[in-house]
């Protein structure tokens, strides 16, 4: 890209208004050998007079929570590392208290031990217990923050067991395991994972052994009358763990034939995967 | 210190891991984030979690910010209209202006805070300046957040005609905005 044709994209770059790959090449040209007075100056008055024209608009004070969930989210430690890979939905999925959690399951009827080896399945899947989190934290307590840190990170783990056991216990939930593609095996297609789909608008993905990308992102896809649908993406944690909730918005189109895990540019695709498809898992029929 | 360097130092602090430095930053623009999110997106749950995301991401990335690209202010105007386009594009929100002031006034809405009046005055006239087209494309994408060539599929306007009217729009609104 010449320095003219960043010029005369870079109003249309500052307004999100190029398509995912036309903005990835004026990222590029930026990064690229420099420098680049103009051009960074040329981004620097577009970016202002877009900015300016939120000037229209009544601010409007947030409730409480939302600082509160950004203070949790950094004293998780999750947030800790500069530059580490961007969560695309962060939020912590919404779980009932443990107590209720326990009501759950002592109302399970006896026919529902499939179910129930599934949940342990999970549970070896995810490869922490409540015991387990409970004595790392104990142990790992060189200083109190330290421990407190470590707490907070067990605690998030058996909420979201519990939510994902609540799910498996939902009528209708189904386990969808999504295995390696066919063809060779690539550096990035490690990973394993299963989707736990309830056609009633909710869906979990869990995974393990998903290596951190430093310029990629794994994206999670449904596939629904033969085309994709970008369903969110999978940011792996420190122990190359994922858990996320797949965005209740592209559930309520149908029951999806499939889902698929492919490897993305940072930030992901939007309209359909580019890069390798390292999973697949088809969706049983009701 | 003006308020742009103010908050380059707050950012400083950010980047060296002051949590307190950065409720500072949430304390200046979150209510302007928010409220630019709760236009975009049109529901308050997205609105809040999109804004949380925004500043998780800026305590992750206060190290990539260059000043020669921009204010801080712009900096998290990009990173919050970013995640919400991504937002709109995913769930294929393509609801019309029209609708936007409907849901803003409904009962529950958060109430907003006294505007900057000067700022809206100077942007209003800019904006009535525009010729009309130019206008249209511009809000199309700002809070719309449609791809020119999605604009090109709404308006039945070639696509060329149309990368040329968000790009002079752009920079007209830019000289009358300076000037």
């Amino acid at each position: 890209m010449t320095h003219q044709e960043f010029l005369d994209q870079v109003d249309a770059y500052a307004l999100g208004a190029l398509e995912s790959g036309e903005a990835r090449a004026l990222e590029q040209h930026l990064t690229g050998e420099g420098p680049h007075p103009l051009c960074e100056a040329a981004l620097a008055r577009a970016r202002e007079t877009v900015a300016t024209l939120a000037a229209d608009l009544k601010p409007v004070s947030p409730p409480p929570r939302v600082w509160e969930g950004i203070a949790r989210a950094i004293a998780q430690g999750q947030e800790s590392a500069p530059r580490a890979p961007a969560p695309a939905s962060p939020r912590l999925p919404v779980s009932a208290p443990a107590g209720e959690a326990g009501k759950a399951l002592r109302r399970t009827p006896p026919w529902t031990y499939a179910i129930a080896a599934a949940a342990v399945v999970m549970l070896v899947l995810g490869g922490i217990n409540v015991r387990d989190a409970r004595q790392s934290a104990a142990m790992a307590g060189a200083s109190a923050a330290e421990c407190a840190r470590e707490l907070a990170e067990a605690r998030i783990d058996v909420l979201r067991k519990e939510d994902a056991l609540q799910l498996l216990l939902e009528p209708g939930t189904q386990i969808v395991s999504l295995k390696p593609s066919p063809g060779p095996p690539t550096p990035l297609a490690q990973g394993t994972g299963v989707v736990l789909f309830n056609p009633r608008g909710r869906a979990l993905f869990l995974g393990k052994s998903f290596a951190a990308q430093a310029t990629r992102d794994y994206e999670l896809w449904l596939i629904r009358d033969g085309k994709p649908i970008a369903a969110g993406l999978l940011p792996p944690g420190p122990d190359g763990r994922v858990f996320s909730e797949v965005r209740p918005d592209v559930l309520t189109g149908g029951r999806p034939a499939a889902f698929a895990v492919s490897v993305e540019p940072k930030g992901g695709e939007r309209v359909a995967p580019r890069g390798p498809i390292i999973l697949t898992g088809a969706v049983a029929a009701p | 210190m003006t308020r742009p360097a103010e908050d380059r130092t707050v950012l400083d602090a950010v980047r060296r891991g002051d949590q307190r430095s950065l409720e500072e930053l949430y304390r200046r623009h979150s209510p302007r984030l928010y409220g630019l999110l709760l236009r975009m997106l049109r529901e308050t749950a997205d609105a809040e979690e999109i804004l949380q995301e925004t500043f998780v991401d800026a305590w992750r990335r206060a190290g990539e910010y260059a000043a020669s690209r921009g204010s801080v202010e712009a900096w998290l105007i990009t990173i919050a209209r970013s995640r919400a386009i991504d937002r709109i594009r995913n769930r294929g929100a393509r609801l019309r202006l029209v609708k936007q002031s409907e849901q803003l006034a409904s009962a529950d809405a958060p109430q907003p805070e006294p505007p900057d009046v000067h700022a809206q005055t100077r942007l209003r006239k800019a904006l009535g300046t525009l010729p009309p087209e130019q206008r249209r494309a511009l809000e199309l994408a700002y809070w719309e957040g449609l791809s020119q060539s999605e604009i090109s599929r709404e308006t039945g306007d070639p696509l060329g005609t149309v990368k040329t009217r968000v790009r002079l729009g752009l920079q007209r609104l830019a000289e009358l905005l300076a000037g």
